[in-house]
């Protein structure tokens, strides 16, 4: 086990290191309150500040805590722990090899325990498909899209992409983003794990912890943000028929109307959103949105299930997180998770700037 | 649809794919099968779930089953014939884009069947530029739908793996979904100072350059008065815009060449912005969303019988595409030989086989391929003996 190891415990050589020192993870669960400590420290890193928190100084306790921490959030299972927890390892390991590839250049070489870009590269089965160019580099555009698919941010989207020929350009900076996604994917991989009860109950006083944390999270995060391009693909769908002006069935308009109520829209908002249209007159829009809320004791405001909207025909487009959840607003609590927090423009703000 | 006329129909295409070259696809073990057969009543019958384990070979079992369409899917699985996706077990697939004259912006229901056709080549050939110069994709299979479109089979190693997320990038690509100027410039460090550039090597960045530097070529050709007043066309550019940006033009027309916008100012900008909603709105292709973003969709067999038209789904060589015509090309040679008599219940003009022909609601005796044609449109019932 070396230090490189402990510092990107996601890689093969990591876990084969773990495997040739023959060690037992429910053994190490049971007997190694260091190792179970540290994994604790991850996860709970993962969801206050993004990262996986400071190593510690043991090689051998810092590396099993990767695998046992991945126990941790398996036993949880809940869809945005996974996800936290796997951001959380790519922004630490992003942090890590960027400061080391940055570093100088002989004093990389003589190290011998370094990690280099090829090596990186090779690990993600990315080597064949970048090559170096005098401006950076250039991606295979099935590698690109394998990893930044799921990037949030305009500047990723393969349509603002200088595609040519089957390669997407990149900076050196840019390349470093992406193996920071293929880390989180490769984390991911696999979760949840199936974990034997008897693994189990040994962590029972961390998983209860990591409860804590994530109720905590849900509380402070009543929804009162509104970021249309996050929006379900449903939502989204209604959205735009409205914004056309197009005439909406009674549960499509209740869908759509209760959903922005829930993310803390309140009437004139939802007024001023879909009238983007000149030809959708405000009052009548008003008068449906109060309706809405009117007609309807404040419980019932609560939108429709995913299962409701298919028996309506609402739901459109449905896309891969649309697999993990079962609710519109669930889709919208994971797509907000999910993205930094300065990235998050509110739609509400943006209006006041306009006007 | 009358008895008689199914049991014909199924007869013919049992005739048809007993003489068919089916050249099915790779992996064809690999994929789930189905089919709809010519049963009776409007609720058409989907056998759905087969593998080639449970149809036999698949050459044998069409000219024994004599269905009325039949698909096979995009997604290779451990276990193809399992009825549901989990159990089947997915692991890869083809990217598949269907380009259907109903979807079409540009057709309108006035149009005739060939012209939709020729719209749909139009959008055919732009969506193969892409797929080829701007994705470098090399297997490709393209293949008349056998009714108001075509297909496009992608089997390059690059896109067998990918999922919904990455293959909806492609979609967003190919139609220009999202493509907006502030999108598409970027930045880069010339000397001291930070520049706006448009991007002028690949993708909608070229396609947008190429299209500026035309609208550059025809103010140049006219004289000054004319081209300031086609500027002030533009929404957002006034006198003042103008002028600059035509300076630019007269003066530093290689900074647009190299697509730095800085030269020309806000107007040169505005400028771009409006021709990125032109481009955009005059080069994507309108495919369908769901039919590529679907990792598990069913698509007609090429070379199969497309049962709704009696034309063949017709693999196009490519460089057999400007020249194929699928009013002629994709009449089956199996129903050119004889006539047959019908009985027309929804008449009037259609062109088919090279050859155009003006129908009344009676019966009469036509060309087989016409026959079938207007039969599977249920345009006609088969006339009796
Ligand atoms: S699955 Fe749910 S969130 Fe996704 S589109 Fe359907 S209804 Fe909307």
């Amino acid at each position: 086990m070396q230090p490189l190891h402990a510092r990107y415990p996601f890689l093969s050589a990591a876990r084969e290191a773990v495997q040739t020192a023959g060690v037992d993870l429910a053994a190490v669960v049971a007997d190694e309150p260091a190792v179970v400590e540290r994994a604790l420290g991850r996860v709970e890193g993962a969801l206050q500040e993004g990262t996986v928190g400071e190593p510690h100084r043991r090689t051998r306790v810092e590396l099993l805590s990767y695998p046992v921490a991945r126990v941790l959030v398996s036993v949880v299972d809940e869809h945005v722990l996974v996800h936290k927890y796997a951001r959380a390892e790519a922004a630490t390991a992003h942090e890590r090899f960027s400061e080391e590839l940055a570093a100088d250049t002989d004093l990389r070489s003589t190290r011998a325990a370094t990690l280099r870009l090829a090596d990186l590269l090779a690990e993600f089965d990315l080597d064949g498909a970048v090559r170096e160019t005098p401006e950076g580099y250039r991606v295979g555009v099935g590698a690109y899209l394998q990893h930044a698919a799921d990037q949030w941010g305009e500047e990723w989207r393969l349509v603002n992409r200088e595609l040519q020929d089957g390669e997407v350009p990149l900076t050196e900076a840019e390349l470093l983003v992406l193996l920071r996604q293929a880390v989180r994917h490769r984390v991911e991989e696999g979760l949840p794990l199936d974990v034997p009860d008897s693994v189990a109950t040994h962590l029972e006083g961390h998983t209860d912890r990591v409860e804590e944390l994530l109720a905590e999270l849900e509380l402070t995060r009543d929804i009162d943000t509104v970021v249309p391009d996050l929006f379900p693909p449903c939502m989204q769908h209604l959205l735009d028929r409205i914004q056309k002006g197009e005439h909406l069935e009674h549960h499509s308009r209740f869908a759509i109307a209760s959903f922005l109520t829930s993310i803390g829209m309140s009437t004139d908002d939802i007024v001023e959103m879909f009238q983007v249209n000149p030809g959708f007159g405000e009052e009548v829009t008003r008068y449906q949105v109060n309706h809405i809320r009117g007609a309807t004791s404040p419980t019932e405001y609560s939108p429709p299930s995913c299962a409701t909207m298919q028996s309506y025909g609402d739901c459109v487009n449905m896309d891969d997180l649309c697999e993990e959840i079962s609710h519109p607003m669930g889709y919208y609590e994971a797509k907000l998770d999910d993205t930094e927090e300065e990235e998050l423009v509110d739609w509400r703000e943006r209006q006041e700037s306009k006007s | 649809m009358e008895e008689r006329t199914r049991a014909y129909l199924r007869g013919r295409f049992g005739d048809y794919y007993r003489r068919a070259d089916l050249s099915p696809p790779p992996d064809a073990n690999e994929r789930e099968w189905g089919y709809v057969p010519w049963t009776e009543g409007p609720g058409a019958t989907y056998v759905r779930h087969n593998s080639l384990l449970d149809l036999g070979d698949i050459e044998t079992f069409l000219a024994r089953e004599r269905p009325r369409h039949v698909y096979f899917s995009a997604g290779r699985y451990r276990d193809p014939s399992a009825s549901t996706m989990s159990e089947k077990s997915w692991l890869s697939s083809d990217l598949v884009f269907d380009l259907d004259a109903d979807h079409l912006p540009a057709t309108s229901p006035e149009d005739t069947y060939r012209e939709m056709l020729a719209t749909c080549k139009d959008a055919l050939l732009r969506l193969l530029d892409f797929l080829e110069r701007d994705f470098g994709f090399e297997d490709l299979t393209v293949a008349f739908s056998g009714s108001r479109g075509y297909h496009v089979h992608v089997r390059d190693e690059a896109v067998q793996y990918l999922e919904r997320d990455a293959r909806r990038e492609i979609v967003d690509y190919v139609r220009a979904t999202g493509l907006t100027a502030e999108g598409l410039v970027g930045t880069e460090m010339r000397e001291t100072v930070t520049v706006r550039v448009l991007p002028t090597d690949g993708g909608w960045g070229r396609r947008v350059h190429e299209r500026l530097l035309e609208f550059v070529a025809e103010l140049e050709a006219m004289d000054r008065e004319a081209a300031l007043a086609r500027l002030q066309e533009l929404e957002g550019i006034g006198e003042g815009r103008a002028r600059t940006v035509y300076g630019t033009i007269q003066n530093n027309r290689e900074a647009i060449e190299r697509g730095n916008l800085e030269a020309g100012g806000v107007g040169l900008r505005t400028l771009v912005d409006s021709l990125v909603g032109e481009v955009a709105a005059a080069e994507n292709a309108p495919i369908d969303e769901p039919v590529t973003t679907d990792t598990n969709r069913l698509i007609r067999l090429p070379g199969s019988l497309h049962g709704g038209s009696g034309l063949a789904v017709r693999r196009v060589p490519r460089g057999d595409i400007e020249a194929f015509d699928p009013l002629v090309d994709a009449v089956p040679e199996t129903f050119r030989s004889h006539d047959i008599t019908v009985e027309v219940t929804d008449g009037g003009r259609v062109e088919l086989g090279g050859d155009s022909f003006t129908l009344q609601e009676r019966e009469h005796t036509v060309p087989e391929y016409l026959g079938v044609f207007l039969m599977c449109r249920g345009r006609a019932e088969k006339g009796k003996e």
